[in-house]
């Protein structure tokens, strides 16, 4: 082979490396995105547990409240419902608006609830109910962060697939960006649970 | 705060203090052949034969300065490969334990949260029960020993927002590895140090070995000053990217600003009552742990402030916040009623929420 032709092998070798390194980048951060969207999964099916003990220990003082304690037993079966179908056909846009809108209601009917509490002092004194106020407040926590984690690792693989010259092989194997999540998707879900005894 | 240009410009000032350091190592090795260069000349003048250099002069010189600096380098690195628990609990912390108490129950809430934010493996939690003063540090080899102790003062004086953005700080020197990178760097100023204690041995001999000794000891501390003082810096910058970190993590200027601000409270009251400072500090006075705390303990010599591991408090406030922020008075949380797991008649038909995530607390609930 003549000179030429072994130069324009050695750069075809360092260009194939090279695409080869850039594409297992793309799908690592890719399936990054993949594993912070099932961590927020995770922190709704948490929020989900909790929401049962929460009324019970709630149920012994608010006696005269039974419409709002029904409303958050209602809106935590929607949304465990609505859990369910997306989590069983994932990707599906409509679904995920469902369980957007389904966790909106959920965070609002339990936001009522919290101002609620607000007004019965011994249900505030209450030592179970105070733990489970902190493990409200920390799953609220947790979903926002899992959101913000999604969005940072959303951020990190938009980069990665919109710079030259990732961007070619980005192009040639059908790499779309990845959507960012709002971080409220409704009125009610703005409404955040006031916790702070 | 711009988070991301912070985090950015801290490490790269990182990278140009670890390439001075290998220069200095670099220029120690030199430093001591040109010193035992100028003692073997002097010597040479003084004595009435001729005297060439002995063959491989150069070599044996900076093959053996390079010999002491890596050996101490490596003794010292397995040395602190102990561990991040056995390092916490040798200066009094305790693992902590949701059931034990609200204030450990929110601890423990606080870390599992910014370890998604952060994405990362949750750290051992531990509680330093006998500090008073409002401080925290992070150690650990690798994430399988990675460990965040808190002290008693953080957990009785810290809001949820400010115990947030604390967590936050401490988390980033574990997940940047600056733990890690930290013990690389104390192994290496020992190996500095050895040079300077080798000339020592050398020069005790007495006769024409105190001018190759004194010769070898002047390098030695050379390179140990430089050492120490870039140890220093870098450490400096990592607080900085720590401080970004937190900012980046919990998305708030205030939750780490307030400790920082209510630190400085706690500083000034300590210079009015500086007997009992080192009670409040309990263990965190321990010199191997200085460059792993929120905030660093005091020293009483304080003379150099290049050796300091952290940079002052208001240069951080004012790098968070963008302006000066005065202190905040610290003030006890309000008390909590006591966990439902450790009273004798909790509600009816609520099994306490402690028993469902913490094993012990079942055990105690079920015997």
């Amino acid at each position: 082979m003549t000179q030429t032709g072994w130069a324009m092998l050695a750069l075809l070798v360092v260009v194939l490396v090279w695409a080869v390194a850039a594409y297992n980048r793309l799908v690592v951060l890719r399936n990054r995105i993949a594993n912070a969207f099932g961590q927020i999964d995770v922190q709704l099916k948490r929020r989900h547990d909790l929401v049962p003990n929460l009324v019970e220990v709630a149920r012994g003082y608010l006696k005269h409240e039974a419409s709002t304690l029904q409303a958050v037993i209602q809106a935590r079966a929607q949304a465990v419902g609505a859990a369910d179908a997306a989590r069983a056909a994932p990707g599906d846009a409509a679904r995920i608006g469902a369980l957007a809108q389904a966790e909106g209601l959920l965070g609002g009917s339990l936001g009522r609830l919290m101002v609620l509490t607000e007004n019965y002092p011994e249900l505030k004194a209450d030592a179970t109910m105070r733990e489970l106020s902190e493990e409200l407040t920390s799953t609220e926590n947790r979903i926002g962060f899992a959101r913000q984690a999604y969005n940072d690792q959303a951020l990190e693989f938009n980069d990665a697939a919109r710079q030259f010259p990732a961007l070619i092989v980005a192009r040639l194997f059908g790499f779309g960006s990845a959507p960012m999540l709002r971080s409220t998707q409704g009125p009610a879900e703005r409404e955040v649970p006031r916790v702070q005894f | 705060m711009k988070f991301w240009d912070r985090q950015d410009a801290a490490r790269a000032q990182t990278r140009r203090l670890l390439l001075a350091f290998a220069l200095a190592v670099g220029l120690l090795l030199l430093g001591v052949h040109l010193a035992l260069a100028l003692a073997w000349v002097l010597m040479a003048w003084v004595l009435p034969v001729h005297l060439p250099f002995p063959a491989g002069f150069l070599v044996t010189n900076v093959g053996v300065s390079l010999m002491l600096v890596l050996g101490g380098w490596w003794i010292e690195t397995s040395n602190l490969r102990g561990g991040g628990p056995r390092l916490a609990r040798r200066i009094g912390a305790r693992e902590a334990r949701a059931g034990v108490s609200h204030a450990e129950q929110r601890l423990c809430n606080v870390v599992d949260e910014l370890c998604i934010a952060a994405q990362m493996p949750r750290p051992q939690v531990m509680v330093m029960p006998r500090a008073d003063a409002i401080n925290a540090f992070a150690a650990g080899w690798d994430a399988g020993d990675a460990v965040v102790a808190v002290t008693q003062g953080a957990l009785d004086y810290l809001s949820r927002e400010e115990l947030q953005g604390m967590v936050a700080h401490e988390l980033s020197h574990l997940h940047e590895g600056d733990t890690r990178l930290n013990m690389q760097l104390i192994g290496m100023v020992y190996g500095l140090e050895l040079i300077y204690h080798f000339g020592d041995t050398v020069r005790d001999r007495g006769g024409l070995a105190w001018w190759f000794g004194s010769a070898i000891m002047l390098a030695g501390s050379a390179g140990w000053l430089a050492g120490r003082l870039l140890k220093a810096a870098v450490s400096r910058q990592r607080e900085h990217l720590a401080d970004a970190r937190a900012v980046q993590w919990t998305r708030s200027r205030d939750g780490l600003g307030q400790v920082l601000r209510k630190v400085m409270t706690q500083r000034a009251q300590g210079e009015r009552r500086r007997r009992s400072l080192m009670r409040d500090y309990g263990g965190l006075a321990h010199p191997a742990l200085q460059h792993l705390l929120l905030v660093q303990a005091p020293d009483e010599r304080r003379w150099m402030q290049r050796l300091d591991s952290h940079p002052p408090l208001r240069e951080r406030v004012r790098a968070i916040y963008g302006h000066p922020m005065p202190p905040l008075p610290v003030r006890p949380l309000p008390a909590a009623p006591e966990p439902a797991a450790q009273r004798e008649a909790a509600p009816a038909g609520a099994l306490p929420l402690a028993a469902r995530f913490d094993p012990f607390a079942r055990r105690r609930q079920a015997g």
